[in-house]
């Protein structure tokens, strides 16, 4: 479905010897379609511009993005502009990922607005649709984004996404900003509407126990490499690179300390 | 008193002005050129602010007056405004080589003093109302695009306008749907200071009798009167009127521009009263 060759991004600083720091270097990997990969890293690993890079919402300095088969650097401004509807992205921050001046449902009908997709009548049916797939309240489509919770702008932000009955959305720490309840909410809506829609996932955290729960294989990237990917199950249990053994250690530790019990073949069931 | 209260006030000033400014034929009693009276006439009932020095009615001049000084004062702005809401936009949006040129231009455009400049073109060209406020708005707008462009840049950078790339919006949609609503607060702001600027200094340019000296405007008013004596001859009535409703004004829309600016910034905690 999606296949990422090789891919570098760097910026450059100089203005004569032109240092070169990488926030991605060389990274390959590829995730088939109806699955999800967990991508883990700390922060500054790289795990955002690398999603970012997949949509070429940030252009890669080297390397291929291929999706479904269609080489996105090569492709013009146009042409991947007609591509974009079949691949979305949700933010971190739920507070700044919807126009303030706009009210939740414009925002949710903006991708078929832009794409002149139906009438008015049919574009407001279709909102009420969705705000019931991601449990929204029919009436908060009036209400502004500063309006809702943390937990209902994401529910917003994820209705935006899945409007225009994308195949590939990356999920860019979709929780981080969210406490705890409520993350297991979002998680388990995500959980519903990639069964529903045969979503193929890109899922970006530093939280080990969220990706157990949310995707089968895994990729941990440390300083903009990848140092280990696999099978969730493999990497979490067995880790060979030591920065893996770290991240998965200080999991453990943390989780003892909040006294939970660690399920073995970790399901998501229990949220 | 609240910053709401004060922009009532100006709002309600400005409104008295601009309804002066309309209804002009029916308000002002005789024509603004018009001899009507005997010259140098003090305020009686026939003659509210009495006559000049070749006997024309002042409340009348003070009346058409208003429509030039507005006039100019505002289309200046409007120009100027919309000249750096499109230009600051459009350079925070793209940023990059274009971007960085075009600030260095501005920066060695923005020393310039402004109405000297105009002085000295207008010198040379010699020019009507209308080309000056389209020159000034051109000139007064390098400012402005500074102004717009720095938030337009911290925008273009947030989550909402990458979301609205990633779901296929173009450019021009982004820019005017998204960047430039979010904008409007400061857009309001510099508009409603610059036409306040801009007022004063058309009627500044007019007094010093840099446009067709036969238009009637305060400015050109206040220089005739001034040029006159009016004021070691003791004849208030022909200066004061003109004068007053260029400070009434001046301060409304001062009152109103920091009032708008309060309240699209609550962290200005400046206490002005």
């Amino acid at each position: 479905m999606i296949e990422v060759d090789a891919v570098s991004k760097y910026y450059t600083s100089g203005f004569f010897s032109r240092i070169r720091t990488y926030a991605v270097e060389d990274v390959s990997l590829s995730i088939n379609r109806g699955e999800a990969l967990g991508l883990v890293g700390e922060s500054g690993s790289g795990k955002s511009t690398l999603g970012r890079m997949m949509l070429r919402l940030v252009e890669p300095s080297a390397g291929r993005v291929v999706f479904d088969g269609i080489d996105l650097r090569a492709l013009k401004t146009p042409a991947m502009r007609q591509l974009r509807p079949r691949m979305q992205i949700v933010f971190q921050d739920p507070d700044t990922a919807l126009d303030p001046r706009m009210t939740i449902g414009e925002s949710v009908a903006e991708p078929l607005m832009v794409w002149q997709q139906g009438s008015r009548h049919e574009r407001d049916d279709r909102v009420l649709e969705l705000f019931a797939m991601v449990g929204l309240q029919p009436e908060l489509a009036d209400r502004r984004p500063f309006e809702l919770s943390g937990g209902q702008k994401q529910r917003a932000a994820l209705a935006r996404a899945i409007v225009l009955e994308p195949e590939f959305i990356v999920l860019d720490e979709p929780t981080a900003a969210l406490d705890l309840s409520v993350q297991a909410q979002i998680l388990s809506l995500v959980q519903v509407l990639r069964k529903r829609m045969d979503l193929t996932l890109l899922f970006i955290s530093h939280d080990l126990q969220v990706v157990e729960q949310m995707s089968g294989s895994v990729a941990v990237l440390h300083k903009g490499r990848i140092v280990e990917s696999g099978r969730t199950a493999d990497i979490l249990h067995r880790p060979s690179h030591p920065y893996t053994i770290q991240l998965v250690e200080a999991a453990r530790k943390s989780e003892e300390w909040f006294g939970k019990q660690r399920g073995n073949h970790g399901s998501g069931d229990e949220v | 008193m609240t910053r709401n209260a004060f922009l009532w006030i100006s709002v309600a000033i400005l409104a008295l002005y601009f309804t002066v400014a309309l209804l002009a034929p029916f308000i002002a009693p005789y024509g603004a050129t018009e001899i009507v009276g005997a010259p140098l006439q003090p305020p009686d009932r026939g003659h509210l602010f009495g006559t000049n020095d070749v006997g024309q009615d002042i409340f009348s001049q003070l009346v058409y007056g208003s429509r030039v000084t507005l006039i100019f004062g505002f289309c200046s702005a409007l120009l100027s405004v919309s000249i750096s809401t499109c230009a600051g936009i459009v350079l925070g949006y793209y940023g990059g080589n274009i971007d960085e040129v075009v600030c260095r231009i501005l920066d060695i455009l923005m020393p310039i003093p402004i109405f000297p400049l105009l002085i000295v073109l207008t010198t040379f060209f010699n020019p009507g109302v209308v080309q000056v406020s389209i020159l000034m708005g051109v000139l007064g707008s390098i400012h402005g695009i500074r102004l717009i462009r720095a938030p337009a840049l911290s925008l273009a950078e947030t989550p909402f306008i990458e979301g609205a790339r990633s779901i296929g919006a173009t450019d021009l949609r982004i820019m005017s749907r998204h960047i430039l609503p979010n904008l409007m607060p400061v857009v309001t702001a510099k508009f409603v200071s610059s036409s306040q600027h801009y007022l004063v200094m058309g009627v500044g340019l007019s007094f010093i009798g840099l446009w067709d000296t036969m238009t009637v405007d305060w400015g050109s008013m206040i220089q005739n009167a001034y040029s006159s004596g009016a004021l070691s001859l003791g004849l208030w009535w022909w200066i004061l009127p003109p004068g007053i409703a260029v400070v009434g004004i001046s301060l409304a829309l001062a009152l109103a521009g920091y009032s708008l600016e309060e309240s699209f910034n609550p962290r200005t905690e400046v206490n002005r009263i």
